[in-house]
């Protein structure tokens, strides 16, 4: 194998492909990125048998076709620490693989192209559109709920909801959860739910920008994104998501219309003196202001008053300030509606506009 | 300040010098110290509910009868003009850290048992900090200069056990010093609920069978004790004669809470493991409420036949449930998917949280199951351990066997 390529061209390619490839593996392969030169293309693959990121590069001047898999952290570390305007021509010389740039050449190993393992992606069954910018915003108006190596292994991902009208995105930590949904028509009868683990979701975020469309294909046991010259191919979490749409509050009796901004800095500031460990906030709404309190344990305290639209009667309640900071910087309507009904249940963040959009939080005993 | 004075001077006979320091109404004194108002007064500190205890009387307010343990209402009408105030766990705790690093400077071996409470090993340092008397007195200076004013009452002796019951013997702000030799004697005329893990239940049953004092207990035949009261009654043979082996663990506070047991023949059906981890969940979960803990992890520990030994741990939402423990100790066991046969099979809780500490509410929580775990506590508390259990445990000598109530027993003795 031997091809020519600009240090631009396959910059941020092999940034994200690499992105994929953990630093710890339980094979040395995983290590590589799988690269193979044909037609006067490269493929670049990446892979941690959960999730395998695809890319291939056109208009490659290759001079000898052939594959190997390639140290895939260093080859990216030397590719980025070249001169911008760099040429890079690559060779695989017996078990070697040789990078040479102007007066740099470097010697890496390689590892047999056959022993590379490849996620079965198989057909999908379900199929959508979304252009990639749309499928972005709904991937960041949720992905922050995503539990982390919670046991309820279920929660560590994201559910994908695909009906014939519209697509859902939810997540859950279990404390908190978070719903967007985009409209997109689709030749699905129901609706049909996957769980995309946090990986998956983390590294097509990644991935997704501009006007272009995004095709999602959902298997039984996969989904396989193409976007552009990217093809991310990840296993689902085979598990049961909780019934969100129970936990979303449907009768809160209070309702608190306030600015976000102001909210978010009124946030920000309390937070500095609340508990470093429970994050805890107690908030009084009364007519027309909500009063922020949070105080630590060597007795500091902070103390913000905010005005608002609300005449019901009077609540405390306390909440963990790191969900609501999370809720006010996703949202991003000037106004934000709270949903309350007692102490003891949930309040329901909403953004007048945002359709389907829904941030649902379990208030904090403190 | 009240020192028992007894012949102490010969301290290099003294084989072990262990020291018990127990704040003196810990969580009701910080309220006085932070509260210069509620100073002199009957101090209460409580949950606001009516349904919950007293964790703390100050002492103005003992000589109403009114005691930590005590329904909240019954405290009320006791001692009317009492103050209640709602605890401020992470204050104690700030405090605690004071009093705990106050701790570390006498003896390397420092053995927290709650907030307010140590073993100190003190062994060896005669001639670093000299006599027990004057340890326990340094200790006392100590600490009330790290915390602004608070008291500690200390006892001394060779094992924890007696050092423990000293400590209590003088309170507030005393010094009580139990040298070996006299251990037996200054046991002797003491009420049995002295003696460790003696609950009321127990209580009860020693005064039926004729021991009143644990002078009573010491001159009983161990076989008879064994006889009337099983494996728990050579321990408490053991206490009444001052044997307590057990030594003082090298850990800054009670951060675990487990459950671990040799089984008496080893085991491999999947199904017999998981009924080992129930029990130990129960056990476990039932300690932690006993002590208003929740816990933010769980692990397993089990040690082939081979005497291989695994442990696999995760977290978890804080909770004080058998069945979240359960749950959790399944997926690890499922996940580890070794085929034995196990000689030992242990559950473990870590990451322990006050029950009072700030909670943060889930969305997929039930109340159920709290209030099943909650019944069946009250249940085995009026009727005695093991009055209800599973049904699937009926008959079962691996776990039915073993209903003695001791403290301690279950935590790690040494890190």
């Amino acid at each position: 194998m031997k091809f020519t390529i600009s240090r631009e061209a396959l910059l941020r390619p092999l940034q994200l492909v690499t992105g994929v490839v953990e630093r710890r593996q339980t094979l040395p392969v995983l290590a590589n990125l799988l690269v193979v030169a044909r037609n006067g293309a490269l493929e670049l693959t990446g892979t941690d048998l959960e999730v395998e990121l695809k890319v291939t590069v056109g208009s490659v001047d290759v001079e000898q076709e052939g594959e190997a898999t390639i140290p895939a952290r260093k080859l990216a570390d030397i590719w980025r620490s070249l001169p911008d305007d760099a040429e890079v021509k690559v060779s695989v010389e017996g078990d070697r693989s040789i990078v040479r740039s102007g007066r740099s050449r470097f010697t890496l190993s390689t590892l047999p192209a056959g022993d590379f393992p490849r996620v079965e992606g198989g057909a999908g069954d379900t199929e959508f559109h979304l252009t990639q910018d749309n499928l972005h915003k709904l991937i960041a108006q949720v992905s922050f709920a995503m539990a982390q190596q919670d046991v309820r292994y279920f929660l560590n991902g994201m559910l994908l909801e695909v009906t014939p009208d519209h697509v859902r995105a939810v997540a859950t930590d279990g404390h908190r959860l978070a719903m967007a949904t985009q409209p997109c028509s689709s030749a699905v009868s129901g609706r049909v739910q996957a769980i995309v683990p946090r990986k998956g979701v983390t590294e097509l975020s990644r991935l997704l920008e501009g006007e272009d469309d995004a095709t999602v294909m959902l298997g039984k046991n996969h989904v396989s994104v193409r976007c552009g010259d990217y093809v991310l191919t990840s296993k689902l979490v085979d598990g049961q998501f909780p019934d969100y749409e129970k936990v979303v509050p449907r009768d809160t009796n209070r309702s608190v219309v306030g600015d976000r901004t102001t909210l978010k800095q009124a946030f920000l500031r309390a937070s500095i003196l609340s508990n470093e460990k429970y994050r805890g906030v107690r908030l009084s709404i009364e007519s027309e202001q909500l009063t922020v309190r949070a105080n630590n344990p060597d007795q500091e305290e902070a103390e913000e008053t905010v005005p608002v639209t609300f005449d019901g009667e009077p609540l405390e309640i306390g909440f963990n300030v790191s969900y609501l900071q999370d809720v006010l910087n996703v949202i991003e309507s000037a106004e934000v509606h709270i949903g309350l009904s007692d102490t003891n249940n949930s309040a329901l963040i909403e953004s007048p506009g945002q359709e389907g959009v829904a941030y649902v939080v379990m208030p904090m005993r403190l | 300040m009240h020192v028992k004075t007894a012949d102490h001077t010969a301290d290099s006979a003294w084989s072990r010098v262990i020291v018990h320091a127990d704040m003196d109404a810990f969580y009701a004194s910080v309220e006085q110290l932070d509260n210069p108002e509620l100073r002199g007064k009957p101090v209460l500190v409580g949950p606001r509910s009516d349904r919950g205890v007293v964790l703390t009387a100050s002492y103005e307010a003992r000589p109403f009868g009114v005691g930590s343990a005590m329904p909240v209402a019954v405290a009320r009408r006791r001692c009317p003009d009492g103050v209640f105030v709602p605890p401020r766990f992470e204050r104690y705790k700030a405090l605690s850290q004071r009093i705990m690093a106050v701790f570390a400077d006498f003896s390397p071996r420092v053995e927290a048992i709650s907030l307010d409470e140590a073993f100190l090993d003190m062994s060896g340092a005669h001639a670093i900090f000299g006599g027990p008397e004057r340890i326990a007195r340094e200790i006392q200076r100590r600490v009330f200069e790290a915390t602004g004013g608070l008291t500690v009452s200390v006892g001394v002796s060779a094992t924890k056990y007696v050092a423990k019951v000293a400590s209590g013997y003088r309170k507030p702000n005393g010094i009580t010093i139990v040298p070996a030799h006299e251990v037996r004697s200054w046991l002797a005329p003491q009420d049995v609920s002295r003696l460790w893990g003696a609950g009321p239940v127990t209580q009860e049953k020693l005064h039926g069978l004729g021991y009143h004092c644990i002078g009573d207990v010491a001159a009983a035949d161990e076989a008879l004790l064994r006889r009337q009261l099983g494996a728990m009654g050579v321990q408490f043979h053991d206490l009444a004669q001052g044997r307590d082996p057990r030594r003082v663990a090298r850990r800054r506070s009670a951060q675990s809470l487990s459950s671990d047991r040799t089984l008496a023949s080893d085991v491999r059906d999947p199904a017999e493991v998981r009924r080992h981890l129930q029990r130990a969940a129960d056990r476990v979960a039932k300690r932690l409420r006993s002590k208003g803990l929740r816990a933010g992890g769980v692990r397993i520990k089990l040690k082939t036949a081979a005497f291989q030994q695994f442990t696999r741990q995760c977290a978890i939402a804080p909770s004080d449930l058998a069945a979240d423990f359960y749950a959790a100790a399944c997926r690890l066991y499922d996940a580890l998917g070794h085929p034995g046969p196990f000689r030992l099979v242990g559950l473990g809780t870590f990451d322990l949280l006050r029950a009072e500490a700030p909670r943060q509410l889930g969305l997929f929580e039930s109340a159920r199951q709290s209030n099943l775990e909650g019944v069946l506590d009250a249940v085995n508390a009026r009727f005695g351990d093991g009055a209800m259990h599973r049904a699937r445990d009926t008959g079962s000598q691996t776990i039915l066997d073993h209903n003695v109530n001791l403290d301690f027993v279950d935590e790690d003795e040494d890190g």
